[in-house]
């Protein structure tokens, strides 16, 4: 029966089609003349008003009210890879005007390879009608042609005249359709409800850059703050608006969503032209009963990989409340990156560096006030230089498609031995075991001052108080960073500099104002002893290096101390023997004899310092506690040894900078339900620590189109079938299920 | 069921980065036409291709045919040598639905200048060139390098008269008879959703 009306409605309507000879119509399906057959639609179009009398200047809503058939839909404003949105032409009174079209947020509707977005039901598209204050008293006709694709198994387009009476004079009074117009408004979407009055960011930037014509787009609203919203953001998704030159694929992969920040992963298509500089549309969140959120902004390029974008330290593109201001207030990012830097100076990485700074400016004092200046310059510039070289670095990571992140250096083992020992050579310079000259013929102002605090010790000053700096961050500068390192590379660079500004600004204010120095002690025999005392934070800022770089070394760093106690003698040697002493080229051979000996023996054989532990420990269980997984050491031969025994394989790779890697530990992997479920499918659990980026996992990862972690695998028992590659971000009911799979 | 989905999902994710791209070589498919005849794009090769996914239930796709426009286009083409495809991969299922003597009625009903009209019933043409809509057109080079993919027209609307549109099929052809590289090689399609038989 059901096939049968249709197939009249479709005939009735092709019919009427085929008769018609019809101009070009640019505006749509509005645009036309009417056809009324309303007994062969599927769709019930009246239209209502939210006052049944307003007063000139008022403003109104009109609602055009859509009621489909069972099985039945229309379309949304962007009706996605097929059909063609509703459309409303009016025709009203002069003096009458009406606004754009508020939809109420849409379904996603079936199937998936030609998603649309479109309205089951009912709905009730909302318009605001403004009646201009000099408008006559008197009655309006409201009047519009209504014109629409409704759609099941078949698509009809169809067209409709409605009209609704408005009495304009003295008072204003609601209609009867007033509660349902409000109802529908509830469902338009807007922006977020703040919570406690802390913005929404909405940010997007491309995971990575592509040759190809697809390439994944992250999408992020996050609350900056961290009170609850007053909006649960589970179920979340996001409708994209309309657009020519590109498609946002319909399919949606949740990377995070919590009460204060969804981030979701979308695949972007381009049609024509540039990749899009912008994202618009509704952010979804909720199940059972969705709500909608605008969302606007401007697309970043090749930003942080998701697994530290996620970390509750980086913000995002501060949007005003405003809900359609998406722009980046880059300025008060600014103002954020130079206080942070001036923050620095009294973090207690940068302290010993500070103590050099105040000998320098006692010991300068007396000097003319032009030297001070200069001096304070080159301060800076060595500082701005370093801050130069670490923003190139970040740049340079994040071109190739690595994560980058602040203060990243130090997950590298190599970079920890060189500072350690530089670090140790500074202190022992404060004790006046050696001197620091240049320019070799100034042995004789050895001991001076003046020499150490030349332009190239305050070159070098900047250079060590960045270094040190990097692993501290400060209020107002995580903030900063974590803005910057999702931006571009000239905002990366301004950012980099303006916290160099601020860490330089105390010295450079001090030496263009030389007066206020005048407040210091006089130089005297008490500096040496303060210089020797200040070598001591130095020993300490050693100590704390030895012990970061012996999570790299594990109990090998011991080799690390050996080398260092080598460095130091033969440093020694050099400031006694070499700069000091009769016999100069005899003890010079000895410290060039030391130096590469303490590196070949101590560094080279014992520490094997280039290849740090995490490749070289025994294999063997890194059970967490009595009763947890029985982690083994991931390897492509493990994987292939399980795999080829018939075992499913759980494959976690971690580290222990990654936040996202222990949360998903804690919730989703390391509890009782899957530890059960590992011991009943008898699976093998292989851990990869990434902390110090191995390159066997880095091509692992790459393998998996991965810049970092987390991954997490799941490889079924029958050997050689590629794994399951679970989400980003885990639940219990992820992982369980895999496993499930993969037992299959 | 939406574990089938998401794989199905996956996979036509897949094969959208590999199967279908402007510049690499059309994917080659065998069917059968409304005669029983087989059909293979390979043996057009060295010939201009227009494929077309085609229902004429779809209001976007019938006023093309009922206007007359994708006739006469189809007739300008051929008089150029060029291939004229219809795929209809609508589902047996589905109201849409036409049996080879259905099929055979409505291409002399609507005098149809194409080639050839594959019934692709089981939807594997229309998935392996990623068939999104009703009409949603493709042009192959004589090469076999697909140079087309996306909409019929400039105009996304089920009346009126096409004839005063943009035709991007019109246009990729005449670009490869002048030698030139095909100026618009891609837009997004439109009209209704292809109705797959999974």
């Amino acid at each position: 029966m059901r096939l049968i009306s249709i197939a009249l409605a479709v005939a009735g309507s092709l019919v009427m089609l085929a008769g018609q000879t019809l101009p070009a119509q640019p505006a749509g399906l509005g645009g036309l003349p009417t056809f009324s057959a309303p007994a062969t639609h599927h769709t019930q179009v009246k239209l209502v008003l939210s006052a049944d009398s307003a007063k000139p200047g008022d403003t109104i809503y009109a609602g055009v009210d859509l009621k489909m058939d069972a099985g039945w839909h229309t379309y949304w404003k962007n009706s996605g890879d097929a059909g063609s949105p509703t459309t409303i032409k009016w025709q009203l009174p002069p003096g009458i005007t009406a606004g754009d079209i508020q939809w109420p947020l849409p379904q996603k509707l079936p199937p998936i390879e030609v998603t649309t977005y479109g309205y089951e039901g009912e709905t009730m598209l909302l318009v605001p009608l403004t009646i201009g204050t000099n408008f006559s008293a008197g009655q309006a006709d409201i009047k519009a042609t209504v014109g629409w694709l409704e759609c099941m198994d078949v698509c009809i387009p169809a067209n409709q005249d409605v009209e609704a009476k408005l009495e304009v004079g003295t008072e204003t009074k609601p209609s009867a359709e007033a509660a349902a117009i409000q109802s529908w408004q509830a469902r338009v979407p807007s922006a977020i409800n703040l919570a406690g009055g802390i913005p929404y960011a909405d940010s997007a930037w491309w995971e990575k850059s592509t040759n190809d014509n697809t390439r994944p787009l992250i999408i992020d609203m996050k609350q900056l703050g961290n009170i609850a919203a007053s909006v649960p953001l589970d179920g979340a998704d996001f409708f994209p608006d309309a657009s020519d030159n590109f498609e946002v694929q319909p399919a949606t992969e949740v990377i995070a969503a919590a009460t204060s920040h969804i981030q979701l992963r979308k695949l972007v298509q381009k049609i024509s032209g540039d990749w899009p500089k912008e994202i618009s549309g509704v952010m979804v969140a909720g199940k059972g009963s969705p709500q909608g959120f605008t969302f606007k902004a401007t697309i970043s390029d090749n930003a942080l990989d998701s697994s530290t974008a996620a970390m509750p330290a980086a913000g995002g593109t501060v949007a005003s409340p405003a809900p359609t201001d998406g722009t980046p207030t880059l300025p008060l990012m600014l103002l954020y990156a130079f206080i942070g830097g001036l923050i620095l100076n009294i973090m207690p990485c940068v302290l010993p560096v500070i103590a050099l700074k105040i000998l320098g400016f006692v010991s300068e004092a007396k000097s003319s006030p032009a030297r001070v200046r200069a001096l304070g310059g080159i301060y800076a510039i060595g500082v701005l230089f370093s801050f130069l070289v670490l923003a190139a670095v970040v740049i340079g990571v994040k071109a190739a498609g690595h994560e980058a992140g602040w203060g990243m250096q130090f997950g590298s083992p190599i970079f920890l031995v060189c500072l350690t020992t530089l670090v140790m050579l500074v202190a022992l310079n404060l004790f006046g075991v050696f001197e620091v000259t240049l320019g070799g013929g100034a042995l004789d102002k050895a001991g001076e001052l003046a020499s150490r605090h030349g332009p190239a010790g305050a070159f070098f000053n900047g250079v060590l108080a960045t270094v040190l700096a990097t692993p501290c961050t400060a209020p107002f500068l995580s903030i900063a960073l974590g803005f910057a390192f999702a931006q571009s590379a000239p905002v990366i660079l301004m950012v980099f500099l303006t916290v160099g500004l601020g860490l330089a600004a105390p010295y450079v204010l001090l030496s263009l104002n030389p007066v206020w120095l005048k407040f210091l002690p006089k130089p005297g025999a008490w500096m040496e002893k303060f210089k020797i005392a200040m070598g001591f934070p130095m020993l300490a800022t050693v100590v704390w290096l030895f012990n970061v770089a012996g999570s790299s070394y594990g109990k090998n760093v011991l080799w690390l101390g050996v080398f260092l106690v080598i460095v130091a003698f033969a440093a020694w040697i050099f400031g006694e023997f070499v700069q000091r002493g009769q016999s100069k080229t005899v003890a010079a051979i000895v410290v060039l004899f030391l130096l590469a000996g303490g590196y070949a023996f101590a560094l080279e054989k014992e520490l094997d310092w280039r290849a740090p532990i995490a490749e070289t420990e025994a294999a063997g269980s890194l059970k967490e506690s009595a009763d947890g997984i029985d982690w083994q050491r991931w390897s492509p031969e493990a994987v292939a040894a399980a795999q080829a025994a018939g075992k499913v394989v759980l494959v976690d790779f971690t580290a222990d900078w990654c936040l996202t890697c222990q949360v998903n530990k804690k919730t989703s992997i390391e509890i009782s339900s899957v530890r059960d479920k590992l011991k009943s499918l008898g699976a093998v659990a292989l851990t990869g620590d990434y902390t110090h980026f191995p390159a066997a996992i880095t091509t692992e990862l790459q393998q998996f189109n991965r810049a970092g972690v987390p991954l997490v695998l799941v490889y079924p028992k029958n050997a050689g079938t590629p794994p399951l590659v679970l989400p980003e971000v885990l639940t219990p009911g992820t992982v369980l299920d895999a496993l499930d799979r993969a037992a299959k | 069921m939406k574990k089938t989905l998401a794989l199905f999902t996956a996979l036509t994710l897949a094969t959208s980065l590999f199967a279908v791209e402007i510049g690499k070589p059309a994917p080659d498919f065998t069917g059968t036409d409304i005669n029983g005849k087989t059909v293979k794009l390979s043996d057009y090769k060295g010939k201009i291709v227009v494929i077309e996914s085609y229902n004429s239930d779809c209001p976007f796709c019938h006023n093309q045919y009922a206007s007359g426009a994708a006739q006469d286009l189809q007739k300008d083409l051929a008089a150029k040598g060029v291939v004229w495809l219809l795929v209809n991969s609508v589902s047996a299922k589905n109201f849409s639905h036409r049996t080879p003597e259905q099929a055979q009625k409505e291409w002399a009903d609507l005098k149809i200048n194409a080639t050839a009209w594959i019934d692709d019933t089981s939807g594997t043409i229309g998935h392996l060139y990623e068939m999104k809509t009703t009409p949603h057109v493709f042009v192959i080079a004589t090469d076999g390098t697909l140079v087309y993919d996306g909409a019929m027209d400039d105009r996304p609307q089920p009346f009126g008269d096409p004839h005063t549109a943009k035709n991007y099929v019109r246009a990729a052809v005449d670009d490869l008879l002048a030698g030139k590289p095909v100026e618009i090689p891609q837009t997004k399609p439109y009209g209704c959703a292809v109705h797959y038989a999974n």
